[in-house]
């Protein structure tokens, strides 16, 4: 069997505290061994919270200055020793003093991806963009052997997204987030917001033939309560294992690349993808604006 | 398109408690402290505040006030006492007449008789808030906010008395739902079912002074709040322009209670206009 192990960490970050926010990572990357994972992953801006507002600037990470990104050196250890691999998100600062909303997958003690959130919402509750410059793209990486890649939060609204990470190869798609709890409906077990994206991440899975990694974060910050429910989705588009809503945990999903090839042979989508007729279309979309 | 208010019910209860007790205990242990502090009215709102802040805190940790005036009705003290009793919360009964009458021996001369009972009815509230805050001092406690969406949006409360807390886990439920949820709750029958009052005078009615029921004004604020609805959409779908007008006036009238004082910018940096930070950033 051609299989991943993979530890959902859904935890509730300190907020702008970045060394508790350490300690508390190395807690659930020292507990994924003992639970047979070889991957953690943790939810959006899980080393330092989520509405930051002005201490965006006090927060941020440099990763191209040695002695900025040394702040994360329990973690690239951890990972070595470990042999741990780990995504979690941070504020990323950059020469020019651009702020990210970013997530970093670390792997045998060093980064190996960066994923700069895309799509920042700034509406509603919501003000990403008042702080935060939106990233250029969404890249793929070697997760323990499989290709990944990683939409955080907003990104997997928009399902373009998903379509150019799947296209691009993935098989794997993980979706960090800080998801608030919010919606009463009648005679649902959820709130609103939990069933809309357990919708959304089953209509990824299932269209894209991929497994979708979803971690999402819980707690309070300033009254918002995000939601937790971090779960996974097969190729088959049904929900395998979730973890209970607000309330932090960790939980171990497997993920089966024979299943996944399977699925992917018996409804080919993505191989008979027409990117040629999407650029077409796209051109001419853009074109007539 | 369902337009209706969503009921609190047996389905989305367990989620909703959950949510609220995490609140209390997340937003109360994050300061350093480990226990609230609340007025306990007699009333629905009070009530159903107490029973969440005990299943998030432990009743060990929730100590209610009843803080009767004169004319505050007997079976309100008794329905708070239910509340402690029934939760096995602390309890302190602290009579607010004395403070009150004493203050306005020297102001009631020549003022309208309608006027003074809205300020003795303001001055009940902040007095209120003055010993819950002094209790907060004392038995270092957060002060939990009993207030619910409903009388928030209206403005149908004293500023910087009863609408004064730290941390309110009902601020976000109407009126209307406030019901549901006591009842899952399992809160004393007799509470729920006597008419909503502030109790600040004799035979005070919550919805005989707003000039319309909360069960009405509840599902046009779902649509003008929550859905964001224009108040001309909302009456044509159907709601009574009157009352549509009515609430949308007194919404807009009471914004100022639910805002921190305006402060004159002077300088670079000023507080909450563009120094931003969380108050939990501490």
């Amino acid at each position: 069997m051609h299989a991943i192990n993979v530890l959902l960490a859904q935890i509730n970050p300190y907020v702008g505290d970045l060394k508790k926010n350490i300690e508390k990572h190395l807690e659930f990357i020292k507990a994924a061994p003992a639970a047979g994972a070889e991957f953690v992953i943790f939810p959006e801006l899980s080393l330092t919270g989520y509405f930051l507002k002005d201490a965006i600037y006090d927060i941020g990470v440099n990763l191209n200055s040695e002695e900025e990104a040394s702040v994360f050196e329990p973690l690239y250890k951890a990972s070595l020793d470990l042999g741990i691999s780990v995504i979690a998100g941070f504020v990323e600062k950059d020469e020019n003093y651009n702020f990210y909303n970013s997530s970093f997958c670390i792997s045998k003690g060093k980064i190996i991806n960066v994923h700069r959130k895309v799509y920042l919402p700034t509406y509603g509750m919501f003000e990403e963009l008042r702080y935060f410059k939106p990233g250029g793209g969404f890249s793929i990486f070697d997760m323990a052997g499989v290709k990944a890649s990683i939409l955080t939060c907003e990104d997997a609204w928009h399902l373009s997204s998903s379509y150019i990470a799947v296209n691009k190869g993935a098989e794997i798609i993980v979706v960090n987030s800080a998801s608030p709890a919010r919606g009463i409906t009648e005679g649902l077990d959820k709130f609103s917001s939990i069933n809309m994206w357990e919708e959304l991440l089953s209509v990824i899975a299932f269209y894209y033939r991929s497994y979708v990694i979803y971690v999402n974060r819980v707690g309070f910050e300033d009254g918002i309560g995000f939601s937790g429910g971090s779960c996974i989705f097969g190729p088959t588009g049904e929900m395998d294992a979730r973890l209970g809503y607000l309330e932090e945990g960790y939980l171990k999903v497997e993920i089966n690349l024979d299943l996944l090839n399977n699925e992917r042979f018996k409804t080919p989508l993505i191989r008979d993808e027409n990117l040629n007729l999407t650029l077409k279309e796209i051109e001419g979309i853009i074109n007539s604006k | 398109m369902k337009k209706d208010l969503p009921k609190i019910d047996e389905h989305n209860f367990p989620i909703i408690f959950k949510h609220l007790t995490y609140f209390i205990k997340d937003e109360v242990l994050k300061t350093g402290v480990n226990r609230v502090v609340l007025g306990l009215s007699g009333g629905v709102d009070s009530a159903a505040a107490c029973y969440l802040a005990s299943g998030a805190l432990g009743k060990d940790n929730v100590t209610a006030l009843l803080m009767p005036y004169k004319s505050s009705s007997k079976s309100s003290l008794e329905d708070a006492l239910k509340v402690v009793e029934a939760l096995g919360i602390s309890h302190y009964i602290i009579d607010i007449t004395k403070q009150v009458d004493g203050y306005f021996q020297a102001e009631k001369d020549g003022t309208p008789v309608n006027d003074i009972k809205i300020r003795m009815g303001n001055k009940m509230s902040r007095e209120r808030m003055s010993i819950l805050y002094d209790y907060s001092y004392k038995l270092k406690s957060l002060v939990l906010g009993t207030s619910n969406k409903s009388e928030l949006l209206l403005g149908y409360g004293t500023i910087y008395g009863d609408m004064a807390s730290a941390l309110n886990p009902i601020g976000d439920i109407y009126k209307t739902q406030i019901y549901q949820l006591a009842k899952l709750l399992g809160i004393p029958d007799s509470i729920m079912a006597k008419p909503p009052s502030a109790d600040l005078w004799l035979g005070q009615s919550d919805e005989s002074e707003l000039g319309f029921t909360y069960e009405a004004a509840d599902s046009i604020m779902y649509l003008l709040i929550d859905k964001m609805y224009k108040p001309e959409v909302v009456v044509s779908l159907g709601y009574d322009a009157g009352i549509v007008n009515a609430v949308y006036n007194k919404i807009k009238k009471s914004q100022y209670k639910r805002r921190m004082p305006l402060i004159a910018k002077v300088s670079e940096r000023t507080i909450n206009i563009d120094f931003r930070y969380l108050r939990d950033w501490s």
